[in-house]
């Protein structure tokens, strides 16, 4: 059982405890951004704005990571498909 | 207006291996320059990839290889391994140092000559030597390390009519007990075959038995199988001297000692394996003149190192050009299915970073025994995290690293592979693409080109087209 992306508890170096299953992750800088953004409730085509605001990126490709990032956070049951 | 933070790609990795630290965030080892010399500059100035050697490194690895013998011995002598690394460049450094040619064919011969070292400097190696090649290194006085019985046959019928006779060592091959014996090489130093040779040598006039060589092998990270090594092979000299050889003037110990490469298996780091330079002249050295007639001079002690001089100087430079997400699996249901206990589909368990870069593995042979260092350009803020290295040939096996830590990185950045001075540009072939440049950084920090990246007219070049498919 995994807990949803509210229940994590995270500190500001990307390290991520999640209570249901008590395992632990490593978030990189703009994945705890998005996880952060997206914990506060903002649709995942708004952080990505976020993104592309706040780093060296363009917006296909900020597009592209956080898809792939987005599936990786509903495979390990944080967020639904 | 504000400045955007510099992009990595957004990741999360579970952390399932050693202790949890939270405070990993912060640190991937990054290599931005060679030699006080950008990596940015030098990708500007010659492109990507790019082999890169250090003169620097090359010159205080020979020093400080040199220093530990000739501080525990008076008399020896190293001698470059032209497969090692061939290109002139290269040979050079050695050979201003100090060193003497070790060859292992008429090609290798060759380009030692054409470095302008003299054939009695040169010693040449190896199980196939050509007649002509005998020939010419007979008159220019080269050493030749007799490999086998039809080698020494032929010497024995060139050497005829001679007014003096032809010296010559034999290559032997000994069990240290500890790796397996490389016994493709000379006659074996165990079982009497060697003291059989030399009988049938002191019974042809024309030739005279001055020397023996043994290379163990390579890579060896244990400094007492050279110790065993040297007591073997002082011992057959000694024997040789008894059966009325003659003096035996020198010893050649060859190559084999370890580079700063980590190899497949290996667990621990290299700085904590690799013996330093001076346990295995200790080993070798310590040998030879606690077991040598005290009234004797000592032999001249050659030596043939070949990847624990070079291998450290070289990089690679490549570039990423592609960035993926590659499925992994639960160790242990993967276990489970590959040994039929389990019928269930294997359910990806998470995902790792992979990259390709522009550079692959028929660049880099060495990648089939070592796990080489690959190091991001950028200083990066991210902590590494295990990534699949491929490179850019249209083959599955073409993997540089399965898992390399890195941070994560984006198409367009730089890495450096390291070490790859040794093997990689002689064993690399030209596959698929050009094969690249590479340069040397001088002291001086000034980089030159020391050899230019390959083009379709070099490629082509060798190429004949028959008349019939000729016409355009
Ligand atoms: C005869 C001989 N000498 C020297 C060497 C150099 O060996 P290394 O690079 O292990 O020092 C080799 C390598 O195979 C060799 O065959």
């Amino acid at each position: 059982m995994a807990s949803t992306l509210s229940d994590l508890m995270l500190n500001d170096r990307g390290f991520a405890f999640d209570p249901a299953s008590g395992e632990t992750f490593q978030l990189s800088t703009t994945g705890l951004r998005l996880v952060r953004l997206l914990q506060q409730g903002m649709k995942p085509e708004e952080a990505v704005g976020y993104l592309v605001g706040e780093f060296e990126v363009d917006e296909n490709t900020a597009w592209r990571d956080a898809t792939e990032f987005l599936r990786a956070l509903e495979q390990l049951g944080w967020i639904s498909a | 207006m504000h400045t955007r933070a510099p992009y990595t790609r957004p990741t999360v990795q579970r952390l399932s291996q050693g202790p949890v630290n939270p405070f990993r965030h912060g640190a991937s080892p990054a290599c931005s320059e060679i030699d006080g010399v950008t990596v940015a500059d030098l990708v500007k100035q010659h492109g990507s990839p790019l082999f890169v050697y250090s003169e620097n490194t090359l010159r205080s690895l020979y020093r400080n290889a040199h220093r530990a013998f000739t501080r525990r011995y008076e008399d020896v002598q190293f001698a470059w391994s032209y497969k090692t690394n061939h290109l002139n460049a290269i040979c050079r450094v050695f050979h201003q140092e100090g060193s003497i040619a070790e060859v292992v064919s008429g090609f290798e011969y060759e380009k030692a000559r054409h470095n302008g070292i003299p054939g009695n400097q040169i010693i040449f190696n190896g199980p196939h030597k050509e007649k002509a090649d005998l020939e010419r290194a007979i008159s220019e006085g080269a050493m030749i390390q007799v490999d086998n019985m039809d080698e020494l046959l032929v010497l024995a019928d060139m050497a005829k009519g001679r007014r003096e006779a032809l010296p010559i060592a034999l290559r032997v091959h000994i069990s240290t007990g500890g790796h397996v014996v490389w016994s493709k090489f000379g006659f074996n130093g165990d079982d009497g075959e060697v003291q059989q040779i030399i009988r049938r040598i002191i019974a042809i006039p024309q030739l005279r038995l001055i020397g023996l060589h043994t290379h163990i092998g390579t890579f060896i990270l244990d400094p007492e199988w050279y110790q065993i090594a040297t007591r073997k092979l002082v011992g057959l000299a000694l024997e040789a001297e008894a059966m009325g050889a003659g003096p035996i003037t020198y010893l050649n110990l060859g190559g084999g000692f370890a580079s700063m490469a980590r190899l497949h298996y290996q667990y621990l780091p290299p700085e904590q394996v690799t013996p330093a330079v001076d346990r295995y002249a200790e080993a070798i050295c310590d040998t030879i003149t606690g077991m040598w007639p005290a009234n004797r001079p000592l032999p001249r002690l050659y030596l043939e190192t070949g990847r624990a001089l070079v291998d450290d100087a070289g990089y690679l430079i490549a570039s990423v050009v592609a960035v993926k997400r590659k499925s992994i699996h639960d160790p242990l249901q993967a276990a489970l299915v590959a040994y039929g206990k389990n019928s269930a589909p294997l359910v990806a368990h998470g995902s790792q970073n992979a990259l390709v870069l522009d550079a692959g593995i028929n660049l880099l042979y060495t990648t089939t025994w070592y796990q080489p260092r690959i190091f991001p350009v950028k200083p990066c803020l991210d902590a590494p995290v295990p990534t699949t290295v491929y490179g850019c040939l249209c083959m599955n096996i073409d993997v540089i690293r399965e898992e390399a830590p890195l941070p994560n990185l984006n198409t367009g950045d730089q890495v450096v592979i390291h070490p790859v001075g040794a093997y990689n540009q002689t064993q690399s072939m030209q596959f698929i693409t050009y094969r690249p440049a590479a340069v040397l950084v001088g002291q001086d920090k000034r980089v030159h080109l020391i050899r230019k990246r390959e083009n379709l007219e070099y490629v082509q070049g060798m190429e004949v087209l028959p008349a019939h498919l000729s016409g355009s």
